[in-house]
Parts: structure tokens; C-alpha cells; sequence
């Protein structure tokens, strides 16, 4: 606890960490590895989820994205639709065979909440892979880290596969190394 | 940051409020100094009070609340309304305790963020909407995340030392160090009441502006600031109606902290404290008016 999260704890001032994009294209590479080594392939879908607060500028933050995305898919040819999950959390789900395509969406999503400084209220992205089961990788952009999540029925996971997919990925992907961090999102709309 | 994430006006006074406190306590340690009291053996005691207490509180909270913890398999919802809660707010997620009473209420307890536990009864579950109760977890997240325990529990250490003082003066009063100062050790126990209830007030109004702060948290984790302000309404209305039986039982709840040093430190209640419900909403409402400005 450094000097300033005293100091923010003293006073009671609560404060969001910013969203941090900077190792967010990392997982272009680990798809190669994880096709090449486990067979994994990318569904061609991805979510980002971010809280939607009480605010006029957050709705025009959101038409915003729906015009971007409407651009973008007229030129790469992928697809998008928002939803709002049980939590009332706003996913954008985009899909795109091209990987690369996939992963530059997400990043222009979150960067159009972060330009309308609504930065701190975006929880994750989410990319699908799939052989015989879905597997995902979460993004967290608080930590600017990824960790596995691959559900297995109702309320379980795959820790086995998990923990697989994180020796394999280390060297490549910066990965949360707080396993009590990978919380998992059941549910998940893609 | 946005602009309405802060509130300068709260945090000064609770800045003024601490600088208070800290006058108040130097003062009282140069009284016990001048009296001749042995000090460092009184705050030894005190320490190794608030030590166990420090520790201890969150399992003896827990268990006097008859609060349980539950794991994620029994309450897949609340840990998934709190898992994207602390994602958004960055931090460790605290365990969730269920206390089963139709009394809705929350608290949160525990010395730090990794201990913390968040503890809801099934009746505040029942009540609220969806998005009330994440706003009340929220508020609950908002005590974690600014260590409300470790803040009260040391704000409050010379208080311990004064109550400690005033009860036990027969004890002290039986081994004066020397004649010269005789006739000041029968103002002792009049100081130490004197600086147990300015204290006493003073970390009052410490808790009172931790849960203003606490909830501008939940607004600013939840970005819903009316969300937590219908839950209140709704919780305060319901505590009218609820049957005496279950007041009762939320007054025993109450009657458990009765020195300032537990009844501050250990607990923070969503309702059963002040500040008054209408004030809070009051100040949501502010909240969300900044929000759109």
C-alpha cells in the first residue's frame, strides 16, 4: 500500500484504476501458439463488458460506439451487437473470422469509452477459442492482464486445462499471476 | 478522475475532524505524563486490547451477527454481482456472509481488503431490486477499500486508553507515584471522562463522514448513485413496518458494541447508524446531479 492508497484510505475517497490497453494485442500471438499446440481455434467471437452508468454523456458514448462499429464492420465485414447481461452490465459482442480484425474492435470500443472518459467503468474483454469446448481468455483491463476461463456445466471449471493453458501461454501472454484473481464470468453472451 | 468521484467539503472536515482527535489525545498524554501515570504500561494494555480486537473482530462480528459464510456454489449471484463490482473498483474480492433474518441490512468487517468479509441478511436480499443490492454492496466494498476498521480502530486507541482509565481508577488510584502530585491524581479520572467523550464525539463524527464517503463510493463503483438511494429508502421504510421481534433483535444486535472503542471499529452498518437516511439521500442526489454537470 503505497503512500497515495494510504492517503485515499484516510480520507475515504474511493477511486477507480484506469483502464490499461497496453497488453491487450498480446493474445494475436498466443492464438498461434495455442492452435499449433492444443489445437484451440478462435471462435471469431469477442466481448467487451463495461458498467453503464447514470449519466447523459454515457449514452452518447454508446450511440458513438454503435456508429464506429457500423463503420467498421461496412469495411472489415464483421458483425456486432450490444446486449445487456442479467447484471445489467453492456457487452458489445463482436464477430469477425479474422482474428486480428477481432482484437483491433475491441480495442476501438474501448478507446472510444476511454476517450468519453468512461475509462474506469470498463470491466473486460473476452475472446472466445474453442476444439471440443469453449475456452476463453478474459482480459482485465484494471490489471492489464489475461487469465483462462473455461467453464465446464453449471457453475464449474476446468482448472486442470486452466492451469495447462497458463504454462503454455507464460512466456507470451502477460497473465494475471494471482490465480485468486480469475474470477469467473458464467453466463457469458458469446 | 471525475470531477464528482470527490467531495472536498467531506474530506475537510473529516481532516479537521482527525486534527481534532490528535489535539485531543496530545493533550491527555501530557496530563497522564505530568500526573506521573506509568503510560507506556497503560498503552501496552491498550495495544494488546486493540491488537485482539484488531484481529479478532471480524470472526467475533460474524459470529455474534450469526453471520455465514458462504461459498460460491451456494450464492453464485452475489458473488458474481461482487466479482464485476471489484473488477470495476480493482480490488481483492472479499468473501460474502449470509445472516438469515428478514431485518434487511448489510455490513462489511474485517482488518483488511484480503480478510474482508461482506455480509448481507436474506432479508435485504428478498427486498431489493437487483440493482439496489449491488449499490449496497458497493457502499459495503467502499468500507473495505478505504480500511474503515483499521482508521476507526486507531482513531480510536487513546479513547480505548480513556474509558480504560476512568473504569479502572480505583485500580490506579490505589499506587500514586509520588506525594507531589497526589492531589492531581484525583483529576484523572475527570480528564480521562473529559477526553473520552470529546473522543468519543469526535470519532462519531469520523464515522458519520465514512459513511457519506462510503456511499459516494458505491456512486462512484456503481455510477448509480439513485440506486443506492432507493435502497435506502426502501430499507428505511421497511425497518417501520418490520414487527417489534425483529427490532428487538436488531437492538441485542446493537446492545453487543457498547464501548465506543467496539461499537465503531469493528462494524459498519448500512442503517443502524447515523448519519440520518434523508441526509444520505440528500447528498446522492447532489451526486447525481454533479454526475451530469
Amino acid at each position: 500500500m503505497g503512500l497515495k492508497d494510504a492517503l485515499n484510505a484516510l480520507f475515504g475517497r474511493t477511486t477507480l484504476p484506469r483502464a490499461d490497453l497496453d497488453s491487450l494485442f498480446a493474445v494475436s500471438t498466443a492464438a498461434v501458439t495455442m492452435q499449433t499446440s492444443l489445437g484451440l481455434k478462435p471462435s471469431g467471437r469477442a466481448g467487451i463488458c463495461f458498467k453503464p452508468i447514470e449519466s447523459s454523456r454515457h449514452d452518447a458514448a454508446v450511440s458513438e460506439i454503435e456508429d464506429l462499429l457500423g463503420f467498421a464492420s461496412a469495411e472489415t465485414g464483421s458483425e456486432y451487437r450490444i446486449e445487456t447481461d442479467e447484471y445489467g452490465f453492456i457487452w458489445v459482442v463482436l464477430e469477425d473470422p479474422d482474428f486480428d480484425d477481432l482484437i483491433t474492435g475491441v480495442h476501438l470500443v474501448a478507446q472510444t469509452l476511454i476517450e468519453h472518459a468512461f475509462g474506469t467503468y470498463l470491466l473486460c474483454a473476452v475472446y472466445r477459442f474453442e476444439n471440443s469446448k469453449p475456452v476463453y481468455w478474459i482480459y482485465s483491463f484494471k490489471a492489464g492482464r489475461y487469465y483462462p476461463f473455461v467453464p465446464e456445466g453449471q457453475m464449474k471449471r476446468d482448472n486442470g486445462y486452466e492451469f495447462r493453458l497458463r504454462s503454455l501461454l507464460e512466456r507470451e501472454l502477460p497473465l494475471e499471476k494471482d490465480v485468486e484473481k480469475w474470477y469467473p464470468l458464467w453466463g457469458l453472451p458469446l | 478522475m471525475a470531477r464528482w468521484h470527490h467531495d472536498r467539503g467531506l474530506q475537510w472536515r473529516m481532516g479537521v475532524t482527525l486534527i481534532l482527535l490528535m489535539f485531543v489525545y496530545l493533550v491527555f498524554i501530557t496530563v497522564l505524563a505530568y500526573i506521573g501515570v506509568e503510560t507506556l504500561f497503560l498503552l501496552a494494555i491498550v495495544a494488546v486490547m486493540l491488537f485482539f480486537q484488531y484481529y479478532f473482530s471480524d470472526r467475533m462480528v460474524l459470529w455474534s451477527m450469526g453471520a455465514r459464510v458462504v461459498t460460491e456454489e451456494e450464492e453464485p449471484r452475489l458473488y458474481q454481482v461482487i466479482t464485476r463490482l471489484c473488477a470495476v473498483a480493482g480490488m481483492t474480492r472479499p468473501r460474502i456472509a449470509i445472516v438469515n433474518t428478514t431485518v434487511p441490512n448489510a455490513f462489511a468487517t474485517g482488518r483488511n481488503p484480503r480478510n474482508a468479509v461482506v455480509a448481507v441478511t436474506t432479508g435485504l436480499v428478498n427486498r431489493l431490486e437487483p440493482e439496489e443490492l449491488e449499490a449496497v454492496i458497493a457502499h459495503e466494498l467502499s468500507h473495505v477499500k478505504n480500511r474503515d476498521v483499521m482508521v476507526i480502530t486507531l482513531a480510536s486507541f487513546l479513547s480505548t486508553a480513556a474509558f480504560f482509565i476512568f473504569r479502572n481508577w480505583f485500580f490506579f488510584g490505589a499506587s500514586p507515584r509520588s506525594d507531589r502530585n497526589s492531589y492531581l491524581w484525583w483529576i484523572l479520572p475527570l480528564v480521562a471522562l473529559a477526553v473520552w467523550i470529546t473522543s468519543y464525539l469526535l470519532i462519531q463524527a469520523l464515522s458519520r463522514y465514512r459513511e457519506f464517503s462510503a456511499d459516494r463510493g458505491s456512486a462512484v463503483i456503481t455510477g448509480h448513485p439513485s440506486h443506492l438511494a432507493s435502497a435506502l429508502m426502501k430499507i428505511s421504510g421497511q425497518m417501520e413496518r418490520l414487527p417489534t421481534e425483529d427490532l428487538r433483535k436488531v437492538e441485542g444486535m446493537n446492545a453487543f458494541f457498547i464501548i465506543p472503542a467496539v461499537s465503531g471499529s469493528t462494524i459498519f452498518h448500512l442503517f443502524a447508524t447515523h448519519p440520518p437516511v434523508e441526509q444520505r439521500i440528500a447528498a446522492l442526489e447532489q451526486i447525481e446531479r454533479e454526475m451530469g454537470g
